[in-house]
């Protein structure tokens, strides 16, 4: 990783520019401030993080995919890009409240414990339906989804958990706790991913294949619970094992999805060239599917190298961490971006059963995309600060 | 930490592969269930030319979209349509691949030929096909009734209730008994084994017993002595019921190799018809040596039987797609492909011979004020139900022929009356509009 910030930048902005200028061709009319606002906004975070001596490696590459989400976005429904803007721009100041919240000794578990609970509960009782589950919770007329923070702080929570010796019990409480005012909210994704994320903590901490078996266990009686227990698991899970037989009905989403990938091919059919209004919930769950169409193979690979440089850099700023604790956190952060990296894709690809969550940094959300830059200033303060020598 | 790393990385991997699998080998492109498959109906498109340049088949611009048209002719059987709702068939169907990439056809049939042959066959249900004998270009290819390209959203309920059947195509999927057409090749095979002189004479009483069955001339008309020369040119049943029972097998072996009970390698889909594996009986051998009985034959099998005759016994591939040009690809350019040598050239002249004596003298004699030079063979094909089905195959002109015709109608009474005038009109068209 030699190369000076500058040339990542003046790469990235070509490449920008580039696509920006396609999508003005293709629609005769962009708002030209939203990519404007939020490219300053990216290199005032870069220089920033620069001058307090933290590494700004990330920033290229989150701005890149946030920029891609926003024209892709665009050019499906302008009203969803600004709604993305304004979304990037609080999570610019999530970022810069997860770097001083990554610098500070890890402290206070329970806290983190309570307002996960808090936040999963006031949503389970007050929260608002939309499309099959009550995940959102309206306040002064804005709507966002409690989980995307809830999740975070329960990572910190385990982070805290694996090294302090806290009670099991406590443990259990805090996990089934959540869990149950998930399965509530019928929001099943997020249960999935954490469980798993806490799975790989809890062995990454201590490896016993005894406990690996257990998991195991657990992840097929709760998979077998919830398959007998709610009724859009079960269709989710019919249209991952046999979409061709609910063409219409379970199997439609999946199907448009495929469809659409493979109509991409290897170079796509370019910026707008893809038939993908076809597709239910096309800006949120399947924008990976638009970008497969009208990018290619090309664009596709490009996108998942992204977010390997992420990870790269991720596990890169974690070994400069010596505090157990934030490295952990850091571990189960991390976890959490690419673990859900991979259910939205694998998803989308037939891997796994889809579970309806957003693409980090790219899908629409922006309380998802606030918490994803939260997470990413976390891992930035993590790693601490540090001399220019990485950058040169 | 690494193996955490390590662990991801193996993560993304797999969807590396996945999604290589599905974007680049996947083939979903004509899935019923991807609406891309319906939006290539309202895409620009090639067109198909016949063999003069004359377009068969446009896409024209409706505001965003594109529709296709079509000549006003009959062209569905051959050419095809090409429909949101009713889908594709015929070229539009075979060569979509290049038409939706913008390439052409260019075509070997005629358009005018095709007006022409259209227009003699009139309301008659049936099929007619003209064919260049020495390449085995298709100069028209007629089925009749046919659908109207330009007009499906219109008329698709009373295509359907049609009982004429406009969606069949009598060239390539109508099965018929050849009747006495066949003659030609019964008479080509006994020359060949030396059974018979077409000096050599023969006694005709308008009727032959077998066993305890009856083969009759047409209307029981007694020729008398005949030369089998005459026999062919006046269709007698009793002469070529007697020829086939003497080849017997032999004769089998001729129609195969004339390749009747076998699909013809042709471009558009067709069938194979029936001919039997063994002769049973005398009268059965009789029966096929009148074109009656077990076998059966498509329109397209009796033009390329007329067209290696008139090609002096060489059998030539047919073919409908000339050339295939335009977009990055090189252009494709079909040649002229023989099949087989069938006959020896001087055999296929003597039978060449006796049609032209059938044209001048016998029942493939014109009442229509034309002056042509040509060939023929009419056929009645009896049918147990209905009026019979009216056959003529023939070829002009009789020095060097350029062109061979088809002609059946279904239920259209005798081959000399109802067959022939179309054929000679077709026949005389296409010499006329060549050059």
């Amino acid at each position: 990783m030699i190369r000076t910030p500058y040339r990542t930048w003046l790469e990235f902005t070509g490449w920008l520019s580039f696509l920006i200028l396609w999508l003005f061709l293709l629609q005769g009319k962009i708002w030209w401030w939203q990519p404007l606002v939020l490219w300053v906004m990216f290199m005032v975070l870069f220089f920033l993080t620069k001058i307090l001596s933290f590494d700004p490696g990330a920033i290229p590459f989150v701005a890149i995919l946030v920029l891609l989400g926003w024209v892709f976005l665009t050019r499906l429904n302008p009203t969803w890009a600004t709604a993305q803007t304004v979304g990037a721009l609080v999570g610019g100041l999530g970022y810069l409240l997860g770097i001083w919240l990554g610098t500070r000794k890890p402290r206070y578990p329970l806290f983190w414990a309570g307002a996960a609970l808090a936040l999963l509960a006031v949503t389970a009782f007050l929260g608002t339906s939309v499309g099959g589950a009550r995940a959102w919770l309206t306040i002064l007329g804005f709507r966002f989804q409690p989980v995307e923070l809830a999740r975070i702080f329960l990572i910190l929570y385990l982070a805290q958990y694996f090294n302090e010796g806290r009670p099991v019990w406590e443990l259990g409480f805090v996990l089934g706790a959540s869990f149950l005012l998930l399965a509530w909210q019928r929001d099943l994704g997020p249960a999935l991913l954490v469980f798993f994320v806490f799975c790989w903590m809890s062995l990454y901490a201590r490896f016993r294949w005894q406990k690996l078996l257990g998991y195991g266990v657990v992840t097929l009686l709760a998979f077998g619970g919830s398959y007998l227990w709610f009724p859009h698991l079960r269709s989710r899970v019919l249209a991952w094992l046999a979409p061709w037989d609910y063409l219409d009905s379970k199997g439609y989403q999946v199907l448009q999805g495929l469809f659409a990938l493979q109509s991409g091919g290897l170079v796509g059919q370019g910026l707008g060239g893809g038939y993908v209004q076809v597709i239910p919930n096309v800006h949120t769950d399947y924008l990976f599917a638009v970008m497969g169409e009208e990018l290619g193979l090309f664009g596709t690979f490009s996108l998942l190298l992204l977010y390997l440089s992420l990870a790269f850099w991720a596990f890169r700023q974690l070994r400069f961490v010596t505090d157990s604790t934030k490295q952990m956190a850091g571990l189960g952060l991390t976890l959490l971006l690419h673990g859900q990296v991979f259910l939205v894709v694998g998803g989308i690809l037939r891997l796994v059963p889809f579970t309806g969550m957003t693409l980090p940094f790219v899908s629409y959300g922006s309380t998802s995309l606030v918490a994803q830059m939260t997470m990413l200033g976390i891992l930035v303060g993590l790693g601490g600060k540090r001399g220019a020598q990485d950058d040169a | 930490m690494r193996k955490s790393f390590l662990a991801i990385a193996i993560l993304y991997g797999v969807i590396f592969v996945s999604l290589t699998y599905w974007q680049a080998f996947a083939d979903l492109k004509t899935h019923p269930a991807n609406p891309r498959y319906y939006q290539m109906f309202e895409e620009d498109r090639g067109v198909i030319y016949d063999r003069k340049g004359l377009p068969l088949a446009t896409s024209h611009s409706e505001g965003e979209t594109y529709a296709r048209s079509y000549a006003e002719a009959n062209l569905s059987h051959v050419v095809g349509y090409f429909h949101p709702r009713y889908g594709m068939i015929g070229l539009e169907r075979l060569y979509h691949e290049d038409l939706s990439r913008g390439r052409s056809l260019i075509t070997t049939l005629d358009l005018a030929l095709q007006s022409a042959a259209t227009e003699a066959l009139g309301n008659r249900v049936g099929a007619v096909v003209a064919m260049k004998p020495d390449t085995g270009e298709i100069l028209a290819l007629v089925s009749s009734p046919a659908v109207n390209g330009n007009l499906l959203d219109a008329n698709w309920s009373d295509y359907l209730g049609d009982e004429r059947s406009p969606f069949l195509n009598r060239v390539t999927h109508g099965l018929y008994p050849p009747g006495s057409t066949i003659k030609s090749v019964v008479y080509g095979a006994a020359l060949a084994q030396g059974i018979t002189e077409p000096s050599a004479l023969w006694e005709d009483q308008g009727s032959l017993l077998l066993q305890n069955r009856i083969i009759h001339n047409s209307g029981s008309k007694a020729h008398g002595r005949i030369t089998t020369d005459r026999a062919f040119a006046l269709s007698s049943n009793v002469v070529f019921a007697q020829l086939a029972i003497s080849l017997g097998d032999r004769l089998l072996e001729e129609y195969k190799s004339f390749g009747l009970g076998e699909i013809v390698p042709f471009e558009l889909h067709n069938q194979g018809g029936h001919c039997p594996l063994k002769i049973a009986s005398d009268y059965d051998a009789a029966q096929l040596g009148i074109g009656q009985g077990e076998l059966l034959v498509t329109p397209l099998q009796m033009a390329l039987l007329v067209a290696t005759i008139a090609n002096d016994g060489v059998m030539m591939k047919p073919y409908v797609v000339q050339e295939v040009r335009g977009g990055l690809r090189m252009r494709q350019i079909t040649r002229p492909q023989s099949i087989a040598r069938v006959w020896e050239a001087l055999l296929a002249q003597d039978i060449q011979a006796a049609m032209v004596l059938a044209a001048q003298e016998g029942t493939a004699r014109s009442n229509l004020d034309i002056s042509l030079d040509y060939g023929g063979k009419t056929g009645t094909a009896q049918i147990t139900q209905g009026q019979d089905h009216a056959w003529f195959i023939g070829f002009a002109p009789i020095a060097r022929p350029e062109v061979i015709v088809t002609v059946l109608v279904e239920h259209g009474g005798t081959g000399s009356q109802v067959a022939v005038p179309i054929g000679i009109q077709v026949l005389r068209a296409a010499l006329t509009l060549d050059e």
